[in-house]
């Protein structure tokens, strides 16, 4: 029997103000062309050999509940075990960057009672990264601790990540927002699910708090282990880092480290055609999924599936996701163009490097 | 009951491995796929797949039939590979004998018709129409027929037929055809007719057990009502390494000939989850398919590309079909050519010629500088 279940929470919002998460939850959010968000997340724990994982859902289920269904294409349609489903809070009730929000754990006691496994993988579903989570089990069991956590050194500011101050890979204190070079929480943790169950009992008065929160003054108490992660993560919370954390992947070397040769992302299966490119199309430095008709130029860019790029069209430094439709001669740049959009003929979409112009979802 | 079993031996190392419906076709599919999904999309919820020449790539693919729609409680994908009983077990001998060896199948089906098609055709059909024109002629076998070129009508299995489409006479690969009228090894028949037909068919020594040689002038000579059903669409029997090729070069260009986005009936695959194609910063594709996994960093033209190859810099690949994790090496230079599964051809080295026939690379195999 596998050792640990697994835990994913949707249910919350970001800081951020601007369009692209707004409305909509960072779950379902599609990435990498052919990806959504939480696929990261599932897949992790898929092949780290775990077949129960439970999903806190967010109000707005309705995309995330389409995209996973009965979990099939993550090995999760089982007889015993799968996936499950859950209540999250309802809006205004859930909290803004309360990732792991004890109300929702509360409510959900039974999916930890009722599924054996001697450890609960916890995760968010903002950080994108292929991560060893059989290693980090390893290693929580070696390290004795209570809980463990991923993190790793933050590459930039960002207000919506935990910081942790780790003393001898031990966590003393948390707060959220991290500044360059501070100890970042990537939302996976390894815990015993008997102590889950019972800190979700302790806690439980103070519900709106996010499980880290509630554990701050008991950092001296109960013992969390850090691990540094050393392959690529994308933090992804807003406009700014959706867009880099896409663009970093037009560098192979990043891309081989999210998506080793190999390596399975699960994600739900499409019956769309290869990409096709039409005599004179002009395509390079980019990534194409599947279901794509290029007629015009692209370069520098990210599509998702299903996109069509038409004569004379030029596509450059965007992310164009799945069911775009850019117009004969139009001319994107430095742009996320949301799913669904068409882009009219002619039309001139120009962000800059510093301010990314993003259409909204159509 | 889908014919899966046949080795396709003219296409050569294509189906040294694999049977020929297995073979990858399009950058994205199994030459099966086409008629699994044209089942899937005419609303056929059991489909048998009779397979005997090297089955496991072809079992593994099938798997439920999931991918298709076709893993539904009492019916759904069946795979019928030749099996023994009391009385010992034999090969199938011929596309009558093969559904005779399953006659049990259908008598647990219990179908009011029985369709038979062949896994190794592609085109796109929607075979509720042909039922609806087998009930509306009262037909007791209906055969889907297509016009072909005259000069070419002495290749096939001609049908001679009366202006209400019914069928006056078969003729085998006629010297001097009288009709244009080829049949696509494609029948409906009345299930009763087709088991009791078929149980007389293995008792008759002389028989060579095919629906075309045998049971056809069998069920002419007995009088029964045959009709044709007329197919004027894209169809494709990829027998040759030559039509092979060409059947592919006919997905490229801005008006192809079979047109695999028609959002109406979808071609269905079983296919993996790779991310998406990464064209490097001096690649260049045009007029192709590319797969998602692949990862090109040299030129591709003219080509048909499949999950998962790999397009060293300055490599040039060109006029190609390139099978799931071919890989061409940095500088190597690949035209007119098939790469079958995870082929290599290796840094600097050359695999084809735009002025020489169509050469293959079977699956695992590597071409490397000098071997040329």
């Amino acid at each position: 029997m596998p050792k640990a279940i697994g835990l994913i929470t949707c249910n919350y919002t970001t800081t951020s103000k601007d369009d692209v998460f707004s409305g909509r939850p960072a779950a379902s959010m599609p990435y990498l062309g052919r990806y959504r968000m939480v696929d990261f997340a599932l897949s992790n724990m898929v092949n780290a050999g775990i077949r129960s994982v439970g999903m806190i859902m967010p109000y707005n289920y309705r995309s995330l509940i389409d995209h996973v269904g009965s979990g099939k294409e993550w090995n999760l349609d089982r007889k015993n075990g799968g996936l499950f489903i859950m209540p999250g809070s309802t809006l205004g009730v859930s909290r803004t960057g309360a990732r792991f929000l004890i109300r929702d754990l509360v409510q959900n006691s039974e999916y930890l009672t009722k599924n054996h496994g001697k450890y609960v993988v916890l995760s968010s579903a903002n950080f994108v990264a292929t991560i060893d989570l059989k290693d980090l089990i390893k290693k929580h069991e070696e390290s004795g601790a209570n809980i463990t956590v991923l993190t790793q050194k933050a590459k930039k500011s960002n207000v919506d990540v935990v910081k942790f101050n780790i003393e001898d890979g031990i966590v003393r204190s948390m707060s959220t927002g991290v500044k360059l070079g501070d100890d970042a929480f990537l939302d996976y943790a390894i815990i015993d699910r008997d102590l889950l169950i019972e800190l979700i009992d302790i806690f439980s008065p103070n519900d709106h708090l996010d499980l880290f929160e509630a554990l701050n003054p008991e950092f001296s108490r109960i013992r969390v282990h850090a691990v540094e992660f050393d392959g690529y993560v994308a933090p992804i919370f807003d406009k700014d880092t959706y867009y880099e954390s896409n663009i970093d992947l037009l560098t192979q070397e990043v891309l081989e480290e999210l998506a080793p040769e190999g390596a399975k992302i699960m994600t739900k299966a499409h019956d769309t055609p290869p990409a096709k490119y039409e005599p004179g199309a002009k395509v390079s430095h980019s990534l194409i999924a599947s279901g794509d008709r290029i007629f015009g130029t692209v370069q520098g860019s990210v599509l998702g599936r299903n996109v069509t790029i038409e004569a004379g069209a030029s596509v450059r430094d965007s992310v164009i996701m799945q069911g775009v439709v850019i117009g004969a001669g139009a001319q994107v740049e430095n742009a996320i163009i949301d799913k669904n959009n068409v882009v009219p003929a002619g039309t001139e979409l120009r962000g800059t490097d510093e301010h990314i112009l993003y259409m909204r979802k159509n | 009951m889908l014919l899966a079993g046949g080795q396709g031996s003219r296409l050569g190392v294509l189906t040294s491995q694999v049977a020929k419906p297995a073979v990858s076709f399009g950058g994205k599919y199994r030459i099966i796929d086409f008629v699994l999904s044209n089942c899937a999309n005419s609303g056929i919820s059991s489909v048998g797949v009779l397979t005997q020449y090297r089955p496991y790539l072809l079992h593994e693919y099938l798997g439920s039939g999931e991918a298709w729609n076709l893993d539904e409680r009492g019916g759904g994908v069946a795979i019928l590979p030749p099996y023994a009983t009391q009385t010992g077990g034999a090969w199938y001998a011929g596309t009558a004998d093969a559904i005779t060896q399953n006659i049990g199948y259908l008598e647990m089906q219990d179908p009011e018709y029985v369709l038979i098609l062949s896994g190794d055709q592609l085109y796109r059909m929607d075979y509720e129409d042909m039922l609806a024109t087998h009930k509306a002629n009262n037909a007791d076998l209906t055969v889907a027929v297509m016009p072909v070129e005259w000069e070419e009508a002495s290749r096939f299995g001609i049908m001679n037929t009366r202006e209400d489409g019914s069928i006056e006479e078969f003729e085998e690969k006629p010297a001097e055809p009288k009709s244009n009228l080829a049949s696509m090894g494609i029948y409906i028949f009345n299930a009763d007719l087709l088991i009791d037909t078929l149980k007389r068919d293995a008792e008759d020594p002389n028989s060579t057990h095919d629906f075309g040689g045998d049971i056809i002038p069998k069920l002419l000579a007995e009088g029964k009502r045959l009709y044709t059903y007329e197919f004027k669409s894209y169809w494709r029997d990829v027998g040759t390494v030559a039509s092979f090729h060409e059947a592919n070069m006919e997905l490229l260009g801005t008006e192809p000939a079979f047109d695999l986005y028609a959002q109406e009936a979808p071609i269905m695959s079983n296919a993996s989850t790779r991310p998406p194609a990464f064209i490097g910063p001096r690649g260049s594709v045009d007029d192709s398919l590319v797969n998602n996994g692949c990862t090109i960093l040299g030129d591709v033209a003219h080509s048909v590309i499949s999950a998962d190859v790999y397009v060293g810099k300055n490599a040039v690949v060109k006029d190609s079909i390139l099978f799931p994790g071919a890989r061409v090496e940095e500088g190597a230079v690949v035209v007119n050519a098939i790469m079958a599964e995870r082929s290599v051809v290796k840094a600097g080295a050359r695999f084809g010629s735009a002025d020489a026939e169509t050469v293959t690379l079977g699956d695992d195999a590597v071409v490397s500088k000098g071997d040329e």
